[in-house]
């Protein structure tokens, strides 16, 4: 087993060597660019752990994000904490949170389940828009950084983490319980899994790098405020980078996030007015075409059209 | 997709990443505007503004800078009404690009973290859209701004009102939960206290309320002689519209955006006649400067050339421009440290006004009362003095024409 | 009377609610798309409704029928030549083909018809009349009259036409549907279609009351959320009781707590229903 598992791992190191050295050669704005794509890409390798193994598609994991970042925030502003506390206090409170919230709504399936996270992520910025620690609808500013280094490193490190998770879910106990939970849950119950526990725990990992992404995120962006943070499009863009790159399996979120990212920054600096107009497109010719994910095309190598034509016979009514 | 196929988009991605090659007699002046969003009507005031003003300037002979004439020349984003957004496309203006010098976002909002970038990379921005005084409280150097605080938006107002007769006694205040906004009823409180009159009703609302129709029912229960309202546009409108449905007509209404432009009494009709607005610019004002002779000179020459009348909002986004202008020359430099001194030190005639900012980086300008009398704009009070009669108190809406 | 006058804002602007909703749960219940671009279609319909007013000069209430019948035609097509293709696709892909083309269809209305704030106001807009110290705007009475006819109109066309009956036989059993003939593909679109038609009134009116942008949908589409669920998924009684109860959750919570609070307490209200009965207040258990 070892044998087969370590050439990723070889591949997977000396990718992130490269990056690690990348900054040195790298212009300030590539550099922005690419803690804006590990901040993506670790969001749709968190979202993968509860959407993607365990099939519960949460709508609304950018609460965790936003917890994180609010916690983050307020501890390094009003409390005066070390960021180096502040942000591990960040993705610790989002991931108790997302542990003590899924205990209800994990007991709801599909469209429910969906609608309840969308409910929650809703519900947690109307709140922080009242309370008045979080600075209400002005926000919060937090101390100017001069280095955008730091968060490189930071986000690159969460990636690094996620992606590990990730991966050691697809090998080991904990991870074949959620996929038999995502495949058939009153089956896996009968076979003794404690599926709430599971799900649950699930729940809670995934809630705890978008913590921790959200609480980095507040400091490189310097001011944070609820309409900024709990977006609903961030939901949705995990969603569709970890579905576009291949959900359930642990590269796909990483190439789908490359992917949408890069062909993202291009339109929307070269077409403006028409970037959101193809994302839109884009969102449909991948449901349609590719709803396995770019890893699951890559794989089959089905790279036809009449190929990618097949999933539209396979779905329609 | 074939191996080539990938090699063909990431060579777009590098090229379409590579920063633009800029003229050596070009001045690039960066910004990142809404134009799509929820600020996008305001945004385009600020669009149109630059362009009309950086074209003026080079009209008439561009910035001399060391004997040299130079071009202005923009470079302009859309934020999409995204502070978020805002803070990248900033950063990338900044090192992707390598403009000079950079040009504001509208709303405080989004100027609060798109300054912080300008505020990092040692770079002046000059802005007209964000008038919050927490733009300016952090001790930034690089910040600056034509829009008068908006902790006094409604001080003038509030003074005028206790000189009626009959005096006004009672007042609301309504405000949306943003920066601005909150800034202004802020400094609403101080001067009410000032002028004595009692707050019987002071809330805060969601900025995406559409539906006041609950608020206006405590508001006729309570009955104040003035109501004072902060929010955007389309508060102001949704405001007014269901306060004519409501039979809700206070003796005096004032709102922190609106009556000033013409959309927003084209839009209302008849139903805006009464209202109060504040403004720091009219186009009739006695101002004038370089490039644009008078208030009215450019007035026409923006009606002319975008088809609807100018505001405050396009001439603050105007004066922004002019002041880097001004600012270059007697900076002698492109050196954004000489620049950035030289803006500090700014004392400017223009078409907006006096251009001047105070050691936090906004400028001091005083607001004029307006208000909409038979579908026009009538200044009735700054700077202490009733400019014109104010009809005080409004009719109620079943005994207007 | 101030409670009065918050009961009856509620309930008028309530019904409206209810009317949004009412095309989600239908087609949330009948193929189980929950319908992301739901708001999208209440912004054309009161974009239609605009159009034919300005440049026509049609009263809102009298163009209706047209806004109705445009809707429906264009929730037709939706379904039968995009939506069908998966419609048997996992259910969070339908969710995101719906947001695919909310984003396109937000997107091309702003391209051609621009940001600009715009807003329907025939003559009578601001009319109102006062009885018992409580003021009521007719326009917001005769939306409320004309939500309430609208209702019973379709509820009828589910029980009692034909359509209807085969609507809710393929909402039931889809095999046993194909099995007696029902020629699903096509009914399918007809209940999206009629989905869009509600949808589309219920925009016409909105344009009335609010003012109207491209993206006036995403709040919309959320708001029918909760009202759905709040009455229970997939009954039609449900989005009007749903609709009514958050119209007055909302006009009592900005009295009588503050204008900040509406929008938390509608979904905290969502989320505690979802949790303690997800089959809504009206929707029967199981």
């Amino acid at each position: 087993m070892k044998g087969s598992r370590g050439k990723p791992l070889v591949i997977g190191a000396a990718v992130v060597l490269a990056l690690a050295l990348a900054p040195a050669g790298l212009s300030p704005f590539l550099v922005q660019f690419l803690i804006n794509l590990f901040m993506l890409a670790a969001l749709a390798e968190s979202w993968n752990i509860i959407g993607g193994f365990t099939g519960y598609a949460s709508f609304g994991n950018v609460a965790f994000f936003g917890i994180g970042a609010y916690t983050t925030g307020v501890l390094l502003t009003a409390a005066e904490w070390p960021f180096a506390l502040a942000l591990p206090a960040g993705g610790l409170l989002a991931m108790a949170f997302a542990g003590l919230i899924g205990m209800p709504i994990l007991r709801l399936k599909g469209h429910y389940f969906a609608i309840a996270t969308l409910g929650v992520a809703e519900t947690m910025r109307e709140i922080v828009y009242n309370l008045k620690i979080t600075g209400g609808g002005t926000g919060l500013t937090m101390p100017i950084t001069r280095s955008a280094l730091p968060f490189f490193y930071l986000m690159l490190g969460i990636l690094i983490a996620a992606t590990l998770v990730n991966w050691w879910i697809s090998a080991s106990r904990f991870g074949y319980g959620l996929i038999a939970i995502r495949e058939d849950e009153d089956a896996a119950a009968a076979m003794g899994i404690n599926a709430a526990l599971y799900k649950t725990a699930a729940f809670a990992l995934s809630g705890l790098f978008a913590g921790l992404t959200g609480g980095v995120f507040a400091y490189w962006i310097t001011f944070i405020d609820p309409e900024g943070v709990f977006r609903v499009i961030v939901t949705i863009q995990m969603i569709i980078m970890a579905v576009f790159g291949g959900m359930g399996t642990v590269v796909g979120p990483l190439l789908g996030a490359l992917v949408l990212a890069t062909v993202s920054e291009v339109l929307s600096t070269q077409l403006v007015s028409l970037a959101e107009l193809f994302n839109g497109f884009i969102v449909i010719l991948v449901v349609l075409f590719m709803p396995k994910g770019l890893a699951e095309v890559i794989r089959k190598r089905e790279f036809s059209l009449r190929k990618l034509a097949r999933n539209l016979r396979e779905y329609r009514v | 997709m074939t191996r080539t196929g990938w090699c063909a988009v990431m060579l777009a991605a590098a090229l379409a990443f590579s920063g633009t090659a800029w003229g050596a007699d070009e001045i690039v002046l960066g910004s990142a505007i809404s134009q799509t969003g929820k600020y996008a009507r305001e945004g385009k005031f600020y669009v149109d503004a630059y362009a009309l003003t950086v074209d003026a300037v080079n009209k008439a002979g561009g910035v001399k800078v060391g004997g040299k004439a130079y071009k202005l020349v923009l470079k302009m984003y859309d934020d999409q009404s995204d502070p978020n957004l805002s803070v990248r496309l900033f950063t990338r203006l900044v090192t992707s690009d390598k403009v000079n010098l950079l040009l504001g976002p509208y709303s405080s909002g989004i100027t609060i973290p798109a300054s912080a970038v300008s505020e990092k990379y040692e770079i002046p921005m000059v802005q007209g859209g964000g008038a919050s005084g927490k733009i300016f409280d952090r001790g930034y150097k690089y910040i600056f701004g034509t829009l008068p605080k908006a902790e006094f938006y409604f001080q003038s107002v509030i003074e005028a009102a206790a000189k009626f007769t009959p005096r006004v006694q009672t007042a609301a205040l309504l405000y949306s939960n943003e920066a601005f906004d909150r800034s202004v009823a802020d400094g609403a409180r101080q001067w009410l206290k000032e002028q004595k009159i009692d707050k019987v009703y002071d809330e805060e609302y969601q900025p995406a309320t559409q539906d006041f129709t609950s608020v206006l029912a405590v508001l006729k229960s309570k009955s104040p002689d003035l109501v004072l309202v902060a929010g955007h546009e389309e508060n102001a409108l949704n405001f007014i519209r269901q306060a004519q449905a409501a039979d809700m007509a206070p003796k005096m209404m004032v709102f922190t955006v609106g009556p000033p432009t013409a959309d927003f009494r084209k839009t209302l009709g008849k139903a805006a006649e009464y209202v109060f607005g504040i403004t720091p610019w009219l186009p009739d004002m006695d101002v004038g400067g370089e490039i644009f002779k008078s208030a009215r000179d450019f007035a026409k020459q923006f009606q002319d050339r975008f088809g609807y009348e100018a505001d405050y909002h396009v001439a603050s986004g105007a004066a922004d421009v002019l002041a880097y202008k001004f600012a270059i020359e007697k900076a002698g430099s492109l050196d954004a440290k000489k620049v950035r001194d030289a803006l500090a030190a700014l004392d400017a005639e223009t078409m907006y006004g006096r251009v001047k900012f105070e050691p936090t980086g906004q400028i001091a300008m005083g607001q004029v009362v307006v208000q909409i009398q038979e579908g026009k704009l009538v200044p009735v009070y700054a700077a202490g003095k009733t400019l014109a009669k104010p009809i005080y108190p409004a009719p109620k809406w079943s005994m207007r024409k | 009377m101030l409670f009065l006058q918050v009961l009856i804002n509620g309930l008028l602007l309530g019904g409206l609610y209810g009317l949004m909703a009412l095309g989600m749960s239908l087609i949330w219940g009948v193929m189980n798309i929950v319908n992301i671009a739901h708001g999208a279609l209440i912004m054309l319909g009161a974009y239609a409704t605009f159009w034919m007013f300005t440049l026509w000069g049609w009263d809102p209430f009298v163009s209706l029928p047209a806004t109705i019948a445009l809707l429906f035609v264009y929730g037709y097509c939706l379904q039968r030549f995009l939506l069908n293709l998966v419609v048997r696709a996992q259910l969070f892909l339908t969710l995101l083909i719906t947001f695919g083309v909310e984003v396109v269809m937000v997107n091309l209305v702003r391209i051609f018809w621009s940001s600009d704030l715009r807003q329907v106001t025939p003559g009578y807009a601001g009319a109102n009349f006062s009885v018992g110290g409580v003021t009521v705007p007719y326009v917001r009475l005769w939306v409320f009259m004309t939500t309430v006819v609208l209702s019973i109109l379709f509820l009828l066309l589910l029980e009692k036409t034909r359509l209807g009956r085969a609507i809710r036989a393929t909402s039931e059993e889809l095999r046993a549907a194909r099995l007696t003939g029902i020629p699903v593909a096509h009914i399918y679109a007809v209940t999206f279609g009629l989905g869009a038609a509600l949808a589309g009134a219920a925009g016409g009116m909105w344009g009335m009351l609010f003012p109207i942008t491209p993206i006036m949908g995403g709040g919309l589409t959320l708001k029918s959320f909760v009202v759905a669920v709040l009455g229970g998924l997939g009954t039609m009684m449900g989005a009007i009781v749903g609709g009514l109860v958050l119209g007055l959750a909302e006009s009592f919570t900005s009295t009588y707590i503050g204008p900040t609070y509406p929008n938390a307490i509608s979904f905290g209200l969502l989320v505690l229903i979802l949790i303690v009965k997800p089959t809504g207040l009206v929707g029967r258990r199981g």
